[in-house]
Order: structure tokens, then C-alpha cells, then sequence
């Protein structure tokens, strides 16, 4: 194992912590996962798969564990790994076969996997200051929708509680540094970008 | 009514972000990312051969500068008889490629054909795979109206000093005397006096410049302040431009074999 993957278990180490944390403070049954997700786009892999909870009592926050993958012919290739939260701040009750969560804000953090992204810049090769952010992890914010169907009304058989599909914008630092010093030669449209995903609930 | 206006408040979201599927910011290219954009500027450029009065525009750490570089395509839009614009490096902030999207679509609005150089900052994250795509190899050469443009990456300390950069075999080749070449100017964004350049290469640099005929001048950026040096006693002067940032940027000219240039604030 070469220096660079050694350095990476770490970061793969605190998922885990995160994981097995919310499961010693709350018993196994809650470290099961309420839904699984896959993702299209939105800055964490062409594609990502992962693992939803449900926050607090009322289920209004949302935090997920994503893997995301870049293939080369799409601008990778790249390994992502990503923690999002999220809270529905508005429900509407669409009838009784759904809801939709129009406003959903949040925020996430990234970590990509390559060799030429590194957690910090070399200490000894930079001097204090000479790059100040990191390459491999990005905080983004993220603003998002969610309409859910509920699948024990549309189809009873199927063994899924519902399926909701979403779709969530998001930026990030290194985005947000250009736009606000650059506010007339870039826009909102530019710095958002734009992920859609499907939660299937169990 | 208050749910109506949400749902046309994200419907109008999403379609103001339509086509912005991002895979990571990390990405090489995506559908949109302009190509080989130093290959068709001087394609557009031509040899100027009939051309003997030479004006050029030497700038460069565009940056987070984003709105002076849209007032610096209008300034030198205004400007006439100017044959070509250089960037010499530092065109993004963090190396990423939406950066460099942005930069190149203000540069894009220019009249005239414009070429970049790597910088620093480009060489960040997965900036150089960006670069090499989206603007051609991080050394090149053009020759326009008998003059040969030498352009290269200076960036030593990006290669942890390795004794490679800039490559001083690679620039000796490029200073070799040519048929319809009577003069060279070398681009690079790192000064030889600059602690980010490899010391131990200095003297070697500029006497390879020192013993080439013909040489004018060698063009920099990267310290973000105007300079004018002379660091052997051949008489070649380095030129330091200003940054974007700081509203300024050199006009150059050659005119019969000499080099002049006058700094021009916007």
C-alpha cells in the first residue's frame, strides 16, 4: 500500500467512527438506514449510491452517506466520498398518494480519492499561507427539492413504504470565493450546479 | 396560494440550472469546455510575415479577477493595431475546471487572438490535465512577424524543485537560430529572481537567453507588481507585469528589431 492510500483509510476510518457512533449512542436498530439512494451528477460522481437516515422525531433532517464514482470518458476518474444533511423545511400533502418537500437547504461535505488531490498542500514544500484551501475535501452548501410517493397507496405489493425523487443544487467554497468577487462577470446559474436522485424508503 | 409559489419558485430554479449537471468540480472537461484553444488562436493569427510592426499585449493572474478581466477585453477591444494578447499564467485561483470555463469565456469576447501560459495555480488539484485540453501544452512555441515566442512553465516549485522545470534542454532547442527568425522573446509566469523559481537553474536560464542573438526580452507574471530588471549584464530585460487584479497590463512592441513597452492602466 503506497503513501497515498494509506493517507486515505483515515478519511475512510471517520466514516466509519461517524457510523458506529450513531450506533452505540442509539442502539443497532438505528444504524440500519431508512433509505437507499442513487444520485445522477450533483458535484459527487457521475453516479452515487448510498444510505439515508431520518433526523429527529418529525423526520425532517436528512443525512446521507454517498460513494461516488467519475469514470475517465466523463472527466475522471475520480473517488468521492460524501456526508450530506439536509432538513424539509415546507411539506405539502399531495392527497393521500404523496408529499413534496419543496425547500430543502444543506450542507455537505466531499472527500475525493486521486492522487493529485491532496488533504493539505505539502507543509514542507509551501511556505504558511501559500495555498490555504484544501483540494481533496469541499464544503458545498446545497438547496433541494424532494417529491415522495407513497408506495403503499400506489402499488400495496411492492414492500417499499415510498420512492421520492429529488433534485438538489449545490456550490461550494471555491465557488463562492469567485462569485463574490465577481458578481457582474458571474452569476447565481453559474456557481449552482445541479444533481437529481432517487430515495427508495423501506 | 403559498404552495403555488413555492412549486413555481423551484420549477423556475431548476430550469435556470438547466444543463448544469456537474459530476465533481474535480472533472477534466464536461460537454461544454472549450478545446485546444492556444492551437486555434494562432491558427487565427497567422505567421505576420508582412507584419513589421509587432503589438502585443502581455498580461497574466487573472485569477479570482473575473470582473477586471471583463474590462480589460473591453479596454483592449478599444485599442488598435494590437496583433495578439498573452496571458502569461495563473488563469485560476484553485486549478478547477469551471474556473477556467469562466476566465476563457471573458477572454473568448477578445477581438484578437489570445494564448495562455501555465501558472502556479493552474498547476493545483488537476489543473494541468484542465489546461493541456483546454489550452495545448504547457510549452510552446509560435513565431509571428519574425519574432519567435518562446512559452514555458516556470513553475519549479509545483515539481518540488526538481531540476526539470523549466527545462533548460528544451528551451536551448527552441533558441536555436531558424530560417525567417530574427528575433526571440520568451513567456513564462515565474521570474528567475522568484524563490518559487529553481535557483539552482537561474544561472543556466538566463545564460542561455544571454547567448542567444537576437534575444529581446523575457515576459513574466506571478509577483502581481510591475517590475524591470536586469539580472546579467547582457542588457536583456525581465518584464514583470502587473496583475489583472491590480487594473494594468503591458502593451508591447517591436518595431526593427527592438523591443519597447508601455504600461497601461484600465
Amino acid at each position: 500500500m503506497n503513501g497515498y492510500h494509506f493517507k486515505h483509510v483515515y478519511i475512510l476510518l471517520g466514516f466509519l467512527i461517524v457510523f458506529s457512533g450513531k450506533a452505540s449512542a442509539q442502539g443497532f436498530k438505528l444504524l440500519v438506514p431508512d433509505n437507499a439512494i442513487v444520485q445522477f451528477a450533483g458535484s459527487i460522481g457521475y453516479f452515487s449510491v448510498g444510505a439515508g437516515y431520518d433526523l429527529f422525531k418529525n423526520k425532517k433532517g436528512i443525512l446521507d452517506f454517498n460513494y461516488g464514482y467519475v469514470p475517465a470518458d466523463k472527466g475522471g476518474e475520480l473517488h468521492i466520498v460524501t456526508a450530506k444533511f439536509a432538513y424539509k423545511f415546507y411539506e405539502i400533502k399531495l392527497k393521500d398518494w404523496g408529499k413534496f418537500y419543496p425547500f430543502n437547504p444543506g450542507f455537505f461535505a466531499s472527500y475525493t480519492f486521486h492522487p493529485k488531490l491532496s488533504y493539505r498542500f505539502n507543509q514542507h514544500l509551501f511556505p504558511d499561507n501559500y495555498y490555504y484551501w484544501s483540494e481533496a475535501l469541499r464544503p458545498n452548501l446545497s438547496i433541494g427539492n424532494e417529491i415522495e410517493f407513497n408506495m403503499k397507496k400506489i402499488w400495496k405489493d411492492s414492500g417499499i413504504k415510498a420512492i421520492s425523487l429529488y433534485s438538489e443544487m449545490n456550490t461550494n467554497d471555491y465557488y463562492i470565493v469567485n462569485y463574490f468577487q465577481n458578481t457582474s462577470a458571474l452569476t447565481l446559474a453559474d456557481i449552482f450546479q445541479l444533481g437529481i436522485g432517487m430515495r427508495v424508503k423501506f | 396560494m403559498n404552495k403555488f409559489i413555492l412549486l413555481g419558485l423551484v420549477f423556475s430554479l431548476g430550469l435556470g440550472s438547466c444543463n448544469r449537471f456537474e459530476y465533481s468540480p474535480n472533472q477534466i472537461f464536461d460537454r461544454n469546455s472549450p478545446q485546444d484553444i492556444n492551437a486555434s488562436s494562432l491558427k487565427r493569427l497567422g505567421d505576420g510575415k508582412t507584419d513589421d510592426k509587432v503589438r502585443f499585449i502581455l498580461t497574466g493572474d487573472t485569477q479570482r479577477s473575473r470582473d477586471e478581466t471583463v474590462a480589460f477585453v473591453k479596454k483592449v477591444n478599444e485599442m488598435p493595431d494590437v496583433d495578439f494578447v498573452l496571458v502569461a499564467g495563473d488563469f485560476t485561483e484553485f486549478g478547477v475546471l469551471k474556473e477556467m470555463e469562466w476566465i476563457a469565456r471573458s477572454l473568448s469576447k477578445l477581438n484578437v487572438p489570445y494564448m495562455g501560459v501555465i501558472g502556479n495555480h493552474d498547476l493545483t488539484s488537476r489543473g494541468r490535465e484542465v489546461f493541456e485540453r483546454m489550452f495545448g501544452a504547457l510549452n510552446y512555441s509560435f513565431t509571428y512577424g519574425g519574432t519567435k515566442f518562446i512559452c514555458h512553465d516556470t513553475n519549479s516549485r509545483e515539481y518540488k524543485f526538481n531540476g526539470q522545470v523549466p527545462s533548460i534542454s528544451w528551451l536551448k532547442t527552441e533558441l536555436q537560430p531558424q530560417a525567417d527568425v530574427s528575433n526571440y522573446v520568451a513567456v513564462s509566469h515565474v521570474p528567475p529572481l522568484n524563490s518559487d523559481f529553481d535557483q539552482n537553474l537561474v544561472k543556466d536560464y538566463t545564460d542561455a537567453f544571454a547567448q542567444t542573438p537576437g534575444f529581446l526580452a523575457s515576459l513574466h507574471a506571478h509577483t502581481h507588481v510591475y517590475e524591470l530588471y536586469y539580472p546579467d549584464d547582457s542588457g536583456i530585460p525581465y518584464i514583470i507585469t502587473s496583475a489583472m487584479g491590480n487594473e494594468e497590463f503591458l502593451l508591447v512592441e517591436i518595431i526593427n528589431h527592438k523591443i519597447s513597452f508601455e504600461r497601461i492602466s484600465f
